[in-house]
């Protein structure tokens, strides 16, 4: 393979035709890669990097999408600073992704390692676990709004059987929250159980082979065999998980509209409530700027990480 | 969603239209000299859609060269939608808009002056309240299609259960003691799972104000300059409202932000009473299959109070043809084609003569007849509130800070007090 490589241009150059022939070739060679990425390119920069600038544009003005923009420097950044709703809504995030995002790891990886083993209906239960993540999560929301209604959901009936309740699931600030993040639950952890599973498919058995040779225990080989051959798993589902729960908007649209009070508005409630019921699009904008650089601060910080911890391994 | 009509019906209508329209002179025949197409965005159910599909299919039959789309766009979405269009120059050519939200469209422009596509004494024929509410700076920027309002749905074997009577007239409606008391009575018998819910969901929040003025209160001062909820009026209006939360009187799930349809909730027997508007007849009365029910009038306190609902139809800024589209706005409100559009969609009238001459409803009108008694009672100065342009920037506010004081205990001094500085730093700035 070394020779031909070193030989091909040689040969190539010489006649005039073949000189014109390796100018192309040398730049087709560079250009192909880039043909090759170009449709996923051209798409990427409509839908999120021209987005993302004019975002950027129209988060230093003020504007009510039907007028024009207007100018008004770092205004809506400031005003950030000041807006108690916007706090309370930052944090809900943090608390409802400091919720989702491991629980939804873990449960995730345990499913996916007892899945992993012959059981019976094993390939049934994969479909269980999994159906809610095909389904639109619209549907999903509606679903779990009829399951956790107040006054004919089917959990408060079944409460009511035993004795319990009626809870005021979506509409007291107590249970609202820990209602949306049984849901989120509800969808995350199949769609984790089915990555680790392709994940724990691809470990040769050679290894466990190799580890029960050495006298491995069942908890040893998971420790030293599975977990860390499942880090690079564990950093996508970390990464991917954090952006849904800081991204979550359709979940909470449908099933509690943000409230009761702001007991549930996520930030990125609170961005779409700014650009469409107040018709604030520019504030909208800020406030969306400042999610886009915590998301990209976070992966950044995982990134890092993650490489240092694989440089160690 | 499309509607298709026979043949036959069209060619009734077709006639029926243009009979009617060559005696009144109405079709101006210069318009339909060349192919138009136009678009009008609106939303609705089943008995609205097939009311505006009837209006187009007379227009048409009537003007062969031009065909107007209907776009159905669910309420929820439909100013997100709407807005976005018109953001980007794709905006329907005629857009259905409520009166609390046409002052913000003509304040950017979005909806056309229609003072070049009307006479000087056109607008005589309107009621002034729905006059006054499409116009900004004087001049109008949609026309008035239909008014609708509240009024107190109620159960009747529940209420007969409980041994309670309702009033008959308008000057006997309930004061607001005797409501509670009503309530309160039906919630000791256990007669229904909760005695009642308000109709104030979905960006409706401004029905809240109803109380408000029936208790003597108003969100701005009387010349809008300044705002006045945090009086004792307003104070113990939040506090009022906020006691039927407290006071397990309402479900929880029915405060301002929520999305639960109360009328799934009257129609199941969950609730015994409910204040809704006129358009839930048709639902109700299809829905409501193991109750009698009726309508009667709106509790009252130091006054009567009710809110001024319905829509009217603008022109966009982005109409290639506005001239035709200003033709068929008015072919949609003329006399004949708005009496047809209200009996069939359970609406009220907004022209003086089939306000005067009354309408004959097909479905329920006694009940209808309680709901056209009520249009009197709507406060003018609640009217011009909520077609300030700068509504839709207090409805948010107000939403949020109602639903704090009804689901998370916030003082109606408190809620008061963050309306107050809001609507003031929106004056301000505006």
């Amino acid at each position: 393979m070394a020779d031909l490589s070193m030989t091909y241009p040689k040969e190539r150059s010489e006649t005039t035709t073949s000189r014109k022939s390796g100018w192309w070739s040398s730049y087709r060679s560079r250009l192909t890669p880039y043909l090759f990425i170009a449709p996923n390119l051209l798409l990427f920069s409509i839908f999120v990097f021209f987005p993302l600038l004019y975002a950027a544009y129209i988060s230093v003005h003020q504007w009510s999408l039907i007028d024009a923009p207007e100018f008004n420097g770092v205004q809506n950044y400031t005003r950030l600073l000041s807006d108690g709703q916007f706090w309370q809504s930052l944090t809900n995030t943090v608390i409802y992704s400091a919720a989702t995002v491991p629980t939804s790891l873990i449960l995730g990886l345990f499913l996916a390692i007892g899945l992993n083993r012959k059981l019976a209906a094993r390939t049934l239960l994969r479909s269980i676990y999994f159906l809610p993540v095909v389904v639109s999560s619209v549907a999903t929301a509606v679903i779990a709004a009829w399951l956790f209604n107040d006054n004919y959901g089917i959990i408060n009936a079944l409460l009511k059987q035993a004795g319990v309740g009626p809870v005021a699931w979506l509409s007291s600030p107590r249970w609202a929250l820990p209602s949306i993040i049984l849901t989120t639950l509800w969808v995350r952890i199949g769609f984790c159980m089915v990555v680790y599973l392709a994940a724990l498919q691809s470990i040769s058995p050679s290894y466990y082979e190799a580890a029960v040779i050495d006298g491995a225990t069942r908890p040893q080989q998971f420790r030293f065999v599975t977990w860390p051959l499942l880090r690079p798993t564990t950093f996508l589902l970390l990464i991917l998980n954090v952006i849904y729960s800081f991204q979550v908007f359709d979940l909470i649209y449908v099933m509690t509209g943000g409230g009761p009070g702001f007991s549930t508005t996520m930030i990125v409630q609170y961005i779409y409530q700014a650009a469409f019921a107040s018709s604030e699009m520019g504030y909208a904008s800020a406030m969306g700027m400042v999610l886009f650089v915590l998301i990209l601060l976070f992966t950044l910080i995982q990134w890092r990480i993650n490489r240092r911890t694989e440089q160690f391994v | 969603m499309t509607q298709t009509f026979d043949r036959r019906t069209i060619l009734k209508a077709g006639l029926g239209a243009s009979a009617g329209l060559m005696v009144t002179g109405r079709v101006n025949s210069s318009l339909a000299q060349s192919p138009v197409r136009l678009t009008m965005a609106v939303w609705g159910g089943k008995a609205e859609v097939e009311a505006y599909n009837q209006v187009i299919a007379k227009y048409q039959a009537a003007n062969p060269n031009v065909s107007i789309r209907l776009d159905v766009i669910p309420f929820g979405q439909f100013y997100q939608q709407l807005d976005t269009r018109l953001a980007g120059r794709q905006a329907p050519d005629l857009f259905r808009v409520t009166y609390q939200q046409v002052g913000r469209y003509a304040l950017g422009k979005a909806a056309i002056d229609l003072s070049q596509f009307i006479d000087s004494g056109y607008s005589a024929a309107f009621t002034p309240s729905v006059w006054s509410a499409v116009n900004y700076q004087d001049k109008p920027y949609a026309l008035p299609h239909h008014t609708d309002t509240f009024a107190l749905f109620y159960n009747a074997d529940m209420l007969a259960q409980a041994g309670v009577t309702v009033p008959t007239s308008l000057d006997q409606a309930w004061t607001w003691e005797r409501f509670i008391q009503v309530a309160k009575l039906l919630k000791e018998k256990s007669i229904g799972s909760y005695p009642f819910a308000m109709s104030w969901q979905n960006s409706a929040v401004h029905r809240w104000m109803i109380y408000l003025y029936q208790h003597g209160g108003q969100l701005l001062n009387n010349d809008l300059t300044a705002p006045q909820i945090n009086t004792p009026a307003g104070i113990e209006t939040i506090a009022w409202t906020q006691s039927w939360f407290k006071e397990g009187l309402v479900p929880p799930s029915t405060s301002v932000k929520s999305a639960e349809p109360v009328q799934n909730l009257f129609a199941n027997g969950t609730v015994a009473m409910m204040l809704n508007g006129n358009w839930q007849i048709p639902f109700v009365n299809q829905q409501m299959t193991k109750f009698k029910w009726g309508v009667t009038y709106l509790p009252r306190d130091v006054a009567m109070a009710d809110d001024l609902g319905g829509t009217c139809v603008a022109i966009s800024r982005d109409s290639k043809n506005p001239e035709v589209a200003a033709d068929f706005l008015k072919f949609l409100v003329n006399e004949e084609n708005m009496r047809d559009y209200i009996s069939a969609a359970q609406f009220l009238p907004v022209r003086k003569s089939l306000v005067e001459g009354g309408v004959q409803y097909a479905l329920r009108p006694d009940e209808m007849k309680v709901f056209v008694e009520q249009t009197k009672t709507i406060p003018q100065h609640l009217v011009s509130t909520v077609v300030l342009p700068t509504w839709g920037k207090f409805n948010p506010k107000l939403a949020d800070e109602l639903d704090l004081a009804f689901t998370s205990g916030q003082s109606p001094e408190q809620t008061a007090q963050n309306i107050e500085a809001h609507v003031k730093n929106i004056l301000l700035s505006s």
